[in-house]
Formats: C-alpha cells, sequence, structure tokens
C-alpha cells in the first residue's frame, strides 16, 4: 500500500513548485557602471578531450578535443587579445596539467580562469567532490596566482561558498544576473546566465550529448552568426545580458574565429557595450547589488 | 600515467601560422580526399552497398565528372580507397591514376577496425595493403580512417593500434588527422618518440555529413551549408598560410547542384595565387623533409599525477 496518497503528493509538488521560484532571486533596478549598457560575456569551457576521455569515445573524438588545447586555444585567446575583449576560460582542474603553458599565457593577458570541475564531471560522493572542487581551485589559483572566484558546474553550492567561489554561470532561467538559493534556501551564489542558444556545441558538434545521427545539423558559420547577431541586438535593444558559451575545440577552428571577430567587430559599432570578464561582471554586481539589499 | 596516455595524440602546441611554409614560396596547401568508400556502416561493404544505384552513378558519371574538373584546375587529388574497390575495378584504379592522383588505402572494406575481432586489425591492413599495391603498382603511402554515415562519430575509426601498425606497415601518413589544421605528427611510442604524420582532416568539410545524411530518401540535404563552411575555412585557411581538406564522394558531390558547388568552390580557391593542390602523398613528403618529427615533435614532460578518485 503506497505510504503518500495522491492528494499528499500534489501537495508535495504544488510545495516543491513554489520552493523552485522563491530560490532564484531576480535583481530589480539592475545597474551596469556608467556608460555601459549591455555586458557580453565570452566563456570559454575548456575541457578540450577531457569528456570525450571520460565518455571513453574513439581516438578520432579525442584528437577532435586535442585540437582545442593544442590550436583552439591559442588562436582565439589571440583574437581576443587583438579585439581587447577579456573573457572567462572554464577550465577543469585535469588541464592544468595537459596545457599549463597557454593558461599561463592567457593569465598574464588579464583573462581569467575559473572551475569546471576536475574531470568534467561532479560525482555523487561528497568526499570524491570536495576533493576535486579543492584540488582545481588550488590547481587554477596557483597558476592564475590569485583565488578562484568563479565557477561553471554543478557543484553543490554551500561547498562552491565555503571555498571562495562567488558566481556560477550554469543556468538559464533568466536574462540578467540574479542569486540562486540552494536546495536548502541558504547558501547564496550569483549566476551569470547562458543560454544553449548562445553554445557552439550546440550548432557546430556531431552527435552531441549523444544524439543520434538523424539528429545531426552541423551548420556553417554564416547561419550562427546571425543568430547570434539576433540574440545580441534583442538583449542589446533591452539593456540586457548576454553570454556565449564557447569551447577552444569547436570554436578555435578558423573559420569561426574569424566569424567571432566579426561578430565583435559589428558589436563595437554600437555604444555602451562592455566586455569584461565574469569576474568583474560578478564583482560590480556583488558590490551594487548585494544580496541583503534586495527587497524580501 | 606514462606521458598523457589515453588523452592526447599529439604534442602540446600545435605549429604557429607563421611558421608554415610550403614549396616554392605557395601560401597554403589543399588537400582534395575523395571517398570511395560505399559502406554504409562500420561492418564495411556488404553486398547491398554494393547494388546501390547512387555508388553506381559515382563510379561512372560522378567519377568522370570529378577526374574532368580536377584536370581543368590541375588540381591532383587522394582517392581514399578501401581493397575490395580497387580489386573489383581495376580500370577504374588506372583511369585514376593516369590522372596523376594517388590511391590510398582506406581499409580492406572499408570497416571500421573496431568491429574486428581482438588482433585481426593487422591481418586486414596487411591484406588491403597487399591488393591495393598489387593494383597500383606500387605500395600505398596513405591510409584514411573515415567514418562511414552510420557510425557513432563523424572523427574517424582509428582504434589504439591502427597508428602503430601504419607505421610498422610502411605508410607515410594517416589522412584524417583532428588535432591540428595543419600536418601534425600523431604518437604512437611516446618513449621512443616516434609517431607518424598525421594530414589534418575535419567532418564540417566532408559531404557524407550534408547530402542525404544520414542517408538517401530520408536524410536531409543541406548543400549550401557545405559550401559555406568550405569557403569560410579556405578564406580563413588561406590568410594563415595553412592548410585546407575538404572530403567529397563522387556517388554524393559527383551530382547535379551539388556538382557545381563543388566546381564553383574549386574555381575560386584555385583562382587564388600559391595555392598547392596537391595528393597526400606529396604535402607528407614536403612535411616530413622539412619538418621531421626528430626536431619538430616537442613532447613535454607528463606532470600529470594519479589519484584514487579520478581517471588515471
Amino acid at each position: 500500500m503506497n505510504q503518500t496518497s495522491p492528494t499528499d503528493a500534489f501537495q508535495s509538488l504544488v510545495d516543491t513548485a513554489r520552493f523552485q521560484r522563491q530560490r532564484r532571486v531576480p535583481i530589480p533596478d539592475f545597474a551596469y557602471p556608467d556608460g555601459v549598457k549591455i555586458a557580453v560575456n565570452f566563456t570559454l569551457d575548456f575541457d578540450a578531450m577531457l569528456l570525450r576521455r571520460l565518455l571513453n569515445e574513439p581516438w578520432g573524438q579525442r584528437a577532435k578535443g586535442e585540437f582545442g588545447g593544442r590550436v583552439g586555444v591559442w588562436r582565439i585567446m589571440e583574437m581576443f587579445d587583438e579585439e581587447d575583449v577579456k573573457v572567462t576560460l572554464f577550465t577543469p582542474g585535469r588541464i592544468c596539467e595537459l596545457y599549463p603553458d597557454v593558461l599561463h599565457h592567457v593569465v598574464a593577458r588579464g583573462h581569467e580562469l575559473a572551475d569546471h570541475m576536475w574531470e568534467h564531471e561532479v560525482y555523487p560522493d561528497p568526499a570524491i567532490e570536495d576533493a576535486h572542487l579543492s584540488r582545481t581551485l588550488a590547481a587554477l589559483s596557483s597558476i592564475a596566482g590569485k583565488p578562484v572566484t568563479g565557477t561553471r558546474s554543478s557543484h553543490t553550492p554551500g561547498l562552491l561558498t565555503s571555498k571562495g567561489v562567488v558566481y556560477n554561470s550554469f543556468t538559464s532561467a533568466s536574462y540578467m544576473p540574479f542569486y540562486e538559493l540552494d536546495a536548502g534556501g541558504e547558501n547564496a551564489i550569483l549566476q551569470l546566465p547562458f543560454h544553449y542558444a548562445l553554445d557552439d556545441a550546440m550548432f557546430f558538434s556531431f552527435g552531441w550529448l549523444d544524439t543520434p545521427n538523424q539528429a545531426q545539423r552541423v551548420m556553417d558559420v554564416d547561419e550562427v552568426f546571425e543568430i547570434w547577431w539576433d540574440a545580441f541586438e534583442q538583449q542589446y535593444r533591452q539593456g540586457g545580458y548576454v553570454n556565449f558559451l564557447l569551447h577552444p575545440f569547436v570554436s578555435g577552428h578558423a573559420m569561426r574565429v574569424d566569424m567571432i571577430q566579426r561578430l565583435i567587430q559589428r558589436m563595437k559599432t554600437l555604444p555602451g557595450v562592455w566586455f569584461p570578464t565574469c569576474d568583474d561582471l560578478a564583482q560590480h554586481v556583488l558590490a551594487q547589488h548585494p544580496l541583503k539589499d534586495l527587497p524580501e | 600515467m606514462p606521458w598523457k596516455d589515453n588523452y592526447t595524440t599529439s604534442d602540446e602546441i600545435g605549429i604557429r601560422d607563421a611558421n608554415v611554409v610550403w614549396p616554392d614560396g605557395q601560401q597554403m596547401a589543399l588537400g582534395l580526399t575523395v571517398n570511395l568508400n560505399p559502406a554504409g556502416t562500420a561492418k564495411g561493404i556488404t553486398a547491398k552497398d554494393l547494388a546501390y544505384p547512387t555508388w553506381h552513378f559515382g563510379l561512372n558519371e560522378g567519377l568522370g565528372a570529378f577526374l574532368g574538373l580536377f584536370a581543368e584546375l590541375g588540381i591532383r587529388a587522394t582517392f581514399a580507397t578501401p581493397a575490395l574497390v580497387a580489386e573489383a575495378y581495376p580500370d577504374v584504379i588506372a583511369r585514376i591514376l593516369d590522372q596523376g592522383h594517388e590511391i590510398a588505402a582506406q581499409g580492406l572494406l572499408g570497416e571500421d577496425p573496431a568491429t574486428l575481432a581482438p588482433g585481426q586489425e593487422a591481418a586486414h591492413m596487411e591484406r588491403a595493403t597487399e591488393v591495393l599495391t598489387r593494383v597500383t603498382g606500387t605500395a600505398p603511402k596513405g591510409w584514411f580512417a573515415l567514418s562511414r554515415p552510420d557510425d557513432r562519430a563523424a572523427t574517424g575509426c582509428a582504434t589504439d593500434d591502427t597508428v602503430a601498425l601504419m607505421k610498422a606497415q610502411g605508410y607515410a601518413y594517416i589522412g584524417n588527422g583532428l588535432a591540428d589544421d595543419a600536418p601534425y605528427y600523431w604518437v604512437t611510442d611516446a618513449a621512443k618518440a616516434e609517431a607518424l604524420l598525421a594530414l589534418p582532416y575535419y567532418y564540417h568539410f566532408d559531404d557524407t555529413f550534408f547530402l542525404m545524411f544520414p542517408r538517401e530518401g530520408t536524410g536531409l540535404e543541406r548543400p549550401g551549408a557545405l559550401l559555406r563552411n568550405w569557403r569560410a575555412e579556405f578564406r580563413a585557411q588561406y590568410r594563415r598560410g595553412r592548410y585546407f581538406n575538404l572530403c567529397v564522394s563522387p556517388a554524393r558531390s559527383g551530382w547535379g547542384h551539388r556538382f557545381e558547388n563543388l566546381a564553383s568552390f574549386l574555381r575560386e580557391a584555385l583562382a587564388h595565387p600559391g595555392v598547392w593542390a596537391v595528393t597526400g602523398a606529396e604535402i607528407a613528403e614536403h612535411w616530413t623533409a622539412h619538418y621531421p618529427s626528430s626536431t619538430h615533435l616537442k613532447l613535454a614532460p607528463s606532470i600529470w599525477r594519479d589519484y584514487a578518485d579520478s581517471l588515471s
């Protein structure tokens, strides 16, 4: 016999629905620094071949990821430097052992390193999760020369905040930055939302996340340029925010570096476009719109 | 973990644009791969594949259109050929060789060696090499491990053993490396710094994945996306002075509007000064002479540490 009656289950879901909405705390009257109309974050998920290795995919797949570490990341970062755009590299800890040179190189040019898990996976065992996050933060901060403040992951919020991580970029629940509470209604963390429509892997990958062959739509740079420009323009008009999620093994290919450069150059023709690192943006929000000052 | 086993195939930093040099001061190299594999699945060519109407269109009108275009533009292409196809159609092979193109290997049956029983891969490769050597009169220099339409990955089918076996059997290059977009070295033994040259390939320039993909009758036809990819990458790589590879099959790109796209792309590309459009074997010969692995493969020592709680 069921322990829970249908009515109880209904009420429990109603409570969940209400709680889930409360977990997301918007920031009313959000304001950028003077003169800024929109912040554009270019964020690089620098997992190279780690996910391919984790899934035990064949050598061609791993080599596709390897391109990101030995060619793509250098090339796309050179373009960002030419355009004087600062970016955040969400970097798994293991990458510090595979490609340390490029990480030192980008840090010296003012870019940000942030957490992207140890080997591109958050494991359910809390002890392992803690060890992985600690190891990753130590590896990244020793290269960055300063503490790491951000993550793109499903790491437990309480664990993140206990280690000094103040923002996550792992949600599409809003256009604008907002505070997110954990399952206990605590451990608020600032979310800098991205959206899958601004994720290069959605457009330029084959078999992404185990999608079947008949679902493949490998797109070209001109199609994606139009989509991304439209997305940017829509947010620009309302003084919003966009966060482009790029992978060096995808967007580091020559034709895509050129496309993203064209996108940046076109954005720059408009006044008030700010290209900060995620940490720059997070520090602005935390200082100007702290959670404690927000209306209940 | 010794070196970076299970993760990487080459050194940590690819060659920079400024260091890439082509013969006679040419600006870039263009590698044109023609895929002659009719196999639909990883098991390789079946009787059903060989009865397929568009495969025969490709062998006849499609191939004729290709050869005419390549002759007009002075392009020497590389035909990635399963040994079975060479054995069955020696007249087709002779026609290709007469025009100065290269016949490279693509398995015995165009199969994925991962589907073979353990230990069978070397025997298949030996037999494929024997057949191709006999039909063409010379040992093949290149080997292609391309994906078929039904494969779960578009990035090819090299196993843990493929590249080391190729090296042992005297091959000069693997035709589909994805870790760079200039030629680079695929390490077969890190301790001895042994490696085989890999020529770049990227499935975004391969007609298999754009023209009636996954299969005729139900697949999507996206010739515009394929053409725009070719153009965008060629433009970018030409400026960088690097390398561009496209991969086409006469059964697909030999037909109608698709052939018009291929022809207009190649005509535009070859109208640029200094495009060195030659076979994979010629590119491999240039690269291994100018950038030998003994001096140009720079393997950084591993600083990898193993932990009980993570993958090695």
